[in-house]
């Protein structure tokens, strides 16, 4: 247990990720691989290592995976296109300066194809739906240039039928609240300027509320804590300038507390196997907090804040000030 | 290595050549049931490829018979899985597909004799899931897909009466309380349940949540929700006396008193013109039970100042005749 970030270790996890391919759990997470690029080049960036991993090598894998036929990307080469793969390799690209070598106009139709009626998004041909798909649509078509293309009236309208009476959002219409789901909707609703769909004081308040006595925030009332979900409810009060209202040094050792500090990486809770989601998730959430020595994170892209402000992407988002 | 990396490169080439025969599906099967602990059950593609193999190559030469026992098959295979892997969302989603797809009947007294049958099962294969975990939100999303789909709707009623079941069970149940301000939304809606005397019902039931387990947030969100935005000024101050018998018996309850504090402000700010001697003696009740909240509840201290941060403004703003 460390009470500082231990970078270089974690920049070293995250190096060594994937290079053992004879391992069995590198088969077992095949259909994360795409978001697990994603995760790990963020959580670089937020630790200002961004060469740590060769930018050509990762861009050649993410063209690996695109799948012609479907006109998006998925998890691995093979895979069907899928849009939460399609919304990582966007990203990656993004971090990259890359996207010029994708066929934007194929990537943006395969994404408009998935909205139903209703505004929701699918997330691949099959079918199933999900505020997340929702989200994994705006944030693409936003870093694509394409958002005008969207149809913004009936996707705010299904967001706001997500809408619960404690403030929160659902996974799909009458839903339970739920953290992953509130950040995804409110996200979603900031890159569509929409925040006037949420109602502040209610939801600041559920989100507040997620907070357990050892500083770490859970998902949803009377559940155990977690560190993604902190980053989940930490994203959503930054976007709703409400990050005082929790207790941000509690938070910070609880992140901390769920370092491996022999071989790096970050848990769910302490004491439980690292993997690269939390490792993400945890820096990320140190760097909302105003850890020193990172790097801005941008809440509403999860991507780094100097980039998205470049691409003129900015939101009125509030991290807390970095600290010295 | 119990791996088989064979069998799947054997499928990745079959895929490649939209190969939609029996062996094929074969493959599938074995690749998704026969390892259940070993093959994630995430390898999305696969069942992508598998109901492709059903659709294109298998439905069409079968009989309405055969198909109705593929997909049962099916569905049998994934309850296995389910057990095994409680939420995965591909496993939920593929036990909705194989319901879009379950055709009508031979009978053509009964055509909807299948639908009606899996339907049913279907039921009662979630309620295990939620007796076995009354949380997984995978599992009440797929229950309130059941319900809207059913063949023929069952009564509304008979889901109150499961959410009432769950909550004595449990009062810390929080999803079936949300799942309740659903159901009875709708139930008033079309008048099948008289508003006005099942929102006293509805109080008591809550009242003996909230006063058996005062440290349990649960009740008290759907206290709030019974609250709404408090247009009803008599339930208001009723509810506020409650409140304060409660506070009584427990002076350091942190929700007795946020509940005060966001109901008495309810009242100043629906019921009560500014300015009298009784809306400044509640103003001063509430920045009193602020301070003691910002004590008692030091994570979410900030919250509480700026709450009283605006009713300072407001009180400093009146005639200093009126203000103590
Ligand atoms: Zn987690």
């Amino acid at each position: 247990m460390s009470d500082t970030l231990l970078t270089d270790l974690h920049v070293k996890y995250i190096q060594n990720l994937g290079k053992n391919k004879d391992d069995l759990t590198y088969h077992m997470t095949a259909h994360l691989r795409m978001n697990a690029v994603y995760w790990g080049l963020t959580a670089l960036c937020v630790m200002k290592h961004k060469d740590a991993l060769d930018a050509e090598e990762t861009i050649e894998y993410v063209m690996s995976c695109w799948d012609d036929e479907a006109g998006g990307f998925g998890a691995h080469p093979g895979h069907d296109a899928h849009i939460l793969s399609t919304l990582s390799a966007v990203q990656v690209l993004a971090i990259h300066e890359a996207l010029a070598r994708i066929d934007v106009t194929r990537v943006v139709n395969f994404i408009l194809g998935l909205q139903h009626p209703s505004g929701v998004f699918a997330g691949d041909q099959f079918g199933e739906t999900d505020t997340r798909f929702l989200y994994c649509a705006v944030s693409a078509l936003s870093l694509l240039g394409a958002i005008d293309r969207l149809d913004r009236e009936r996707t705010v309208t299904y967001l706001a039928s997500c809408r619960n009476f404690d403030g929160g959002f659902g996974r799909v219409a009458g839903a339970e609240s739920h953290a992953a789901q509130v950040w995804v909707c409110t996200a979603a609703l900031a890159i569509l300027d929409r925040l006037d769909v949420i109602d502040v004081p209610t939801l600041g308040w559920w989100l507040a509320e997620r907070q357990l006595p050892n500083g770490g925030l859970n998902g949803r009332p009377e559940k155990l804590e977690d560190v993604c979900y902190s980053y989940w409810v930490l994203s959503s009060m930054a976007i709703l300038n409400k990050l005082t209202w929790i207790d941000s040094a509690a938070l910070t050792r609880f992140i901390l507390s769920a370092q491996d500090s022999e071989d790096g990486g970050i848990s769910d809770r302490p004491g439980d196997m690292v993997d690269v989601f939390h490792t993400l998730f945890g820096v990320a959430g140190l760097s909302l907090l105003g850890y020193p020595g990172l790097d801005d994170l941008d809440p509403v892209y999860c991507m780094p804040a100097s980039l998205i402000e470049r691409m003129g992407l900015k939101k009125g988002w509030k991290a807390l000030p970095r600290r010295l | 290595m119990v791996f088989d990396e064979l069998l799947i490169l054997t499928l990745n080439e079959n895929k490649k050549n939209k190969d939609w025969s029996k062996d094929a599906l074969s493959l599938t099967t074995q690749l998704l049931s026969t390892h259940p602990d070993i093959i994630n059950p995430e390898f999305y593609t696969i069942w992508n490829y598998r109901r492709n193999i059903l659709i294109n190559g298998i439905f069409p030469i079968s009989s309405s018979e055969e198909i109705n026992e593929l997909l049962n098959n099916d569905l049998a295979m994934t309850t296995k899985a389910l057990k095994v892997h409680p939420k995965v969302y591909w496993i939920w989603n593929h036990r909705r597909w194989c319901l879009e797809h379950i055709p009508e009947s031979s009978n053509s007294s009964n055509t909807q004799e299948w639908r009606l049958s899996t339907w049913e099962k279907e039921l009662f294969i979630v309620e295990r899931m939620l007796d076995a975990d009354s949380r997984n939100f995978l599992a009440w999303d797929y229950r309130r897909y059941i319900l809207s789909s059913m063949p023929v709707r069952r009564s509304e009623r008979a889901e109150l009466a499961y959410t009432t079941k769950k909550i004595e069970a449990n009062f810390s149940n929080f999803s079936a309380w949300h799942q309740r301000t659903k159901v009875l939304s709708s139930l008033w809606a079309s008048g099948e349940v008289d508003r006005v005397s099942s929102l006293q019902k509805e109080f008591e039931l809550v009242q003996n949540a909230m006063f058996t387990l005062p440290e349990d947030q649960s009740a008290w969100l759907y206290h709030r929700w019974l609250i709404g935005s408090g247009d009803d000024k008599s339930i208001l101050e009723r509810e506020i006396k409650v409140i304060q018998t409660l506070l009584d018996e427990q002076p350091d309850s942190k929700w007795c008193m946020d509940s005060m504090v966001t109901y008495k402000l309810m009242l100043l700010n629906n019921h009560l013109p500014r300015g009298t001697r009784e809306s400044i003696d509640i103003t001063n009740q509430c920045l009193t039970l602020l301070a003691q909240l910002e004590e008692l509840d030091p994570m979410r201290c900030q919250r509480y100042r700026d709450i009283g941060g605006c009713k300072v403004d407001e009180l400093s703003s009146l005639k200093p005749s009126l203000t103590r």
